[in-house]
């Protein structure tokens, strides 16, 4: 944890000097938040220009594909097809790619990502909007189970070392820690669905049966959460087993600390020292942990989402990135490096709350 | 690789042999017989198996173990018998040369012992053991069926695809093919990437987690500053984007590509390493006496790093598989001949993933990988136990 370091030093005093603008300033240069903010608008920054510039280098692009279409079928000239294909896609290929980068951040700036260049018409934002409620829901309500079971797991694993219980879960959290998530995805499908029928496949193509007309009405919603059982299930085994062995060990240290042998000197009750005691002081680096894989959420859905076809933002960013929906490409990618950052930071925040013996000093150095 | 055209052909077995001599000559010569002939045969297996890159590497473990039986250290007065006035301290460049070699021979035997008696470490290695041998020496004997077969359709059949049967073990795929030969061919050039992989982003890691730690200020500032860059970026996609940026003619150029994207965890963790280590004792005396970066490096951290850096090493290949699979399943790569990836990608893409008669052809690919990503991380986490006591959990 080389973010946070315990502040030993003094801490310089603020001098009686009258306050003038140049003070404030510099106080408000020298304070953590200030200085975490700017570093992590420069990283969204920094990130945005890179995938601009690298997205822009991909082979082949949708107007190429358009344009040559154009010319074969209805016999234009190369000029004429592409005046038409810039109408369609809303892209000019032959823009400077400065210009088009200076135009790029000129809208970001006031908050518009543009619109897709292969779906006319539809705005980026609209799209992000659309399908990333369905990645959030899919795989928080994923994360929220597989942390909550997992540490509930763990704790009482480690709490109860070398029980039944503990060998048992330890066998098979290491199993599902070792097994990629898209395999377990393809082994659900394969072995319960096609070859033991325990439930239909078709079902879990998609996000809701398009057959109910979307309305807030209860089969609706019952219809989102059947279409979201499967990879819900997936996202939860792949990544509980971490969640388990690392509550476990977490456990296992706390319960190795001096608090925990006076509180049972002191004649406590288990059940306070387990979730008073080991408990809480157990959960604090998986805190940090959980508040950096909520930024890692739309990065990571890629490959689920396209075996089950899930309506989330993860399938539309292969989609668009097979398409080379360039603008479409860079929003999510917006979108996920607003997520780590934040998360990020977040993280750091969290820790120094919950635990005061970890203030979050001045000087970090990472 | 250098060295890997050699696999599995006779000029690997007789590259293979001719480095067995090595130690089992310095078996005979020491009066270790049994720890000769032990090495004999595992350099026999490394270097038919990877040609001089198993071979040479395996020379110089196995001699290292015989030697460890052998040699007695003369400058601890524990093992030497002679009188602490008669031990001469001077030792010539031979002697130090078998101390160390002798040393390294020394830990080996202990980690072998100590795996052998962690079960699930055991079970990882067996398992890792098995796919490799498997890949590598498979293709001796079992044949690759590259054309389609349509005379193999079960009567009343409209799928070439057939479940698993006496004649063809795993089934055949869509295409009339036996599934067990593929399963063999196509591990190889699948493992050979990961492991490829692997070696980029750890070799990254550790000189540059090295080099920040050491050497401090603003290269120390620069190199952070790019790893958190990368750190920030999604890795999947950005692996998916730059896939299509970059053209594929090798295996390589995705190995490479992992390996640039996938340095900043470990680097930033040498880095934390090298960075508590500097403050030793031992390291600021080498640092006063002048003994040159590299040196300090490779004399001094290093091998205070070598437990870690390998369990980690084990762990890169396992996400480089995991991400190298992932690409081929979206079908973002070249596809080309099945590998097990490749296999999985064209059941999806020939709509057999739902047919019942697919299981053999899809369940081979899907349980080697699962089985052998799985035996990666027992090994691994069990190599971890064994260098770092304080983290056995009774498993």
């Amino acid at each position: 944890m080389s973010v946070l370091s315990v502040d030993s030093t003094p801490r310089p005093q603020p001098s009686a000097q009258p306050r003038t603008v140049g003070s404030r300033l510099r106080n408000i240069t020298r304070s953590y938040i200030f200085r975490v903010v700017v570093s992590g608008l420069i990283t969204i920054w920094a990130v945005t220009t890179f995938t601009f510039f690298l997205i822009r280098q991909m082979p082949g692009s949708p107007v190429e594909v358009t344009i040559d279409n154009l010319m074969t079928r209805q016999g234009l000239t190369y000029e004429e097809a592409q005046r038409a294909a810039a109408t369609i896609f809303n892209y000019d290929p032959d823009e400077p790619i400065l210009t088009q980068y200076f135009n790029f951040m000129r809208d970001l700036l006031r908050g518009d990502l543009g619109d897709s260049i292969t779906k006319g018409g539809v705005s980026v934002s609209s799209i992000i909007l659309r399908y990333l409620p369905w990645t959030l829901f899919c795989v928080g309500l994923a994360l929220l189970i597989s942390f909550s079971l997992g540490i509930l797991i763990g704790l009482a694993m480690g709490y109860w070392r070398g029980s039944w219980f503990d060998n048992l879960m330890t066998g098979i959290a290491s199993i599902l820690s070792g097994i990629p998530d898209y395999i377990i995805g393809l082994l659900i499908i394969v072995v319960f669905g096609v070859q033991l029928r325990w439930f239909d496949i078709g079902a879990v193509r998609g996000g809701v049966d398009p057959n109910i007309t979307p309305a807030f009405s209860l089969e609706y919603i019952a219809s989102i959460f059947q279409y979201a059982v499967m990879p819900i299930i997936v996202y939860v085994l792949a990544s509980i087993g971490t969640w388990i062995l690392s509550m476990k060990s977490s456990t296992l240290s706390a319960l190795g600390e001096d608090y925990i042998t006076v509180a049972k000197a002191r004649g406590l009750p288990e059940r306070r020292i387990l979730t008073g005691y080991v408990g809480r002081n157990a959960l604090l680096p998986l805190v940090t942990r959980l508040a950096i894989s909520v930024g890692l959420i739309v990065g990571g859905t890629v490959i689920i989402e396209e075996m089950f076809q899930y309506p989330g933002l993860g399938r539309n960013l292969f989609v668009a990135i097979s398409s080379r929906d360039y603008t479409t490409m860079q929003g999510i990618f917006l979108v996920i490096t607003i997520g780590v950052v934040l998360s990020n930071i977040f993280a750091d925040f969290v820790i120094g709350w919950l635990d005061p013996r970890v203030r979050v000093s001045g000087s970090s150095d990472s | 690789m250098i060295g890997l055209e050699t696999v599995a052909s006779p000029t690997g077995l007789i590259i293979g042999v001719l480095c067995g001599l090595v130690p089992l000559g310095a078996g005979i010569h020491y009066r270790q017989v049994r720890a000769g002939i032990f090495g004999f045969i595992a350099c026999v297996f490394a270097g038919f198996g990877c040609g001089l890159l198993g071979g040479l590497p395996m020379i110089v473990i196995t001699y290292a173990v015989v030697l460890s039986y052998a040699y007695v250290n003369r400058q601890d007065p524990f093992t030497s018998r002679a009188a602490l006035s008669d031990v001469n301290f001077d030792e010539t460049r031979r002697e130090q040369v078998e101390r160390v070699l002798a040393r390294f021979g020394g830990n080996v035997r202990t980690s072998i012992r100590a795996l052998t008696r962690n079960r699930a470490g055991f079970i990882g290695f067996l398992g890792v053991s098995f796919f490799v041998l498997v890949t590598i020496f498979g293709p001796l004997f079992i044949r690759y069926e590259g054309e389609a077969h349509l005379e193999r359709r079960a009567p009343g059949s409209r799928v070439l695809v057939a479940p698993p049967s006496a004649e063809h073990p795993l089934g055949l795929d869509w295409k009339g093919r036996d599934v067990l030969s593929h399963m063999v061919h196509g591990g190889q050039r699948l493992i050979i990437t990961s492991i490829q992989a692997g070696l980029i982003a750890t070799a990254l890691a550790v000189v540059l987690g090295s080099a920040a730690g050491l050497l401090g200020g603003p290269v120390d500032q620069v190199l952070s500053a790019i790893a958190n860059f990368i750190l920030t970026i999604p890795g999947f996609p950005l692996l998916i984007v730059l896939a299509a940026v970059v053209n594929f003619d090798s295996d390589f150029m995705l190995a490479v590509l992992f390996g640039v994207l996938n340095w900043p965890v470990l680097m930033r963790a040498v880095r934390a390493q090298v960075l508590s280590l500097r403050e030793r004792d031992y390291v600021q005396a080498a640092v006063v006496l002048d003994l040159g970066l590299w040196h300090i490096i490779a004399r001094e951290v290093f091998p205070n790093m070598v437990s870690y850096i390998t369990v980690n090493f084990i762990f890169t290949i396992r996400v480089a598989m995991y991400s190298i699979i992932g690409l081929t399943f979206l079908g973002l790569v070249p596809i080309r001949d099945p590998d097990w990836a490749v296999m999985i990608f064209t059941g999806r893409q020939q709509g057999v993933l739902f047919l019942p008669q697919a299981a053999g052809m899809l369940l081979s690919p899907i349980v080697a990988i699962a089985l052998f990503q799985l035996s990666l991380v027992l090994f691994a986490r069990s190599l971890e136990e064994i260098f770092n006591p304080r983290l056995r959990s009774g498993l």
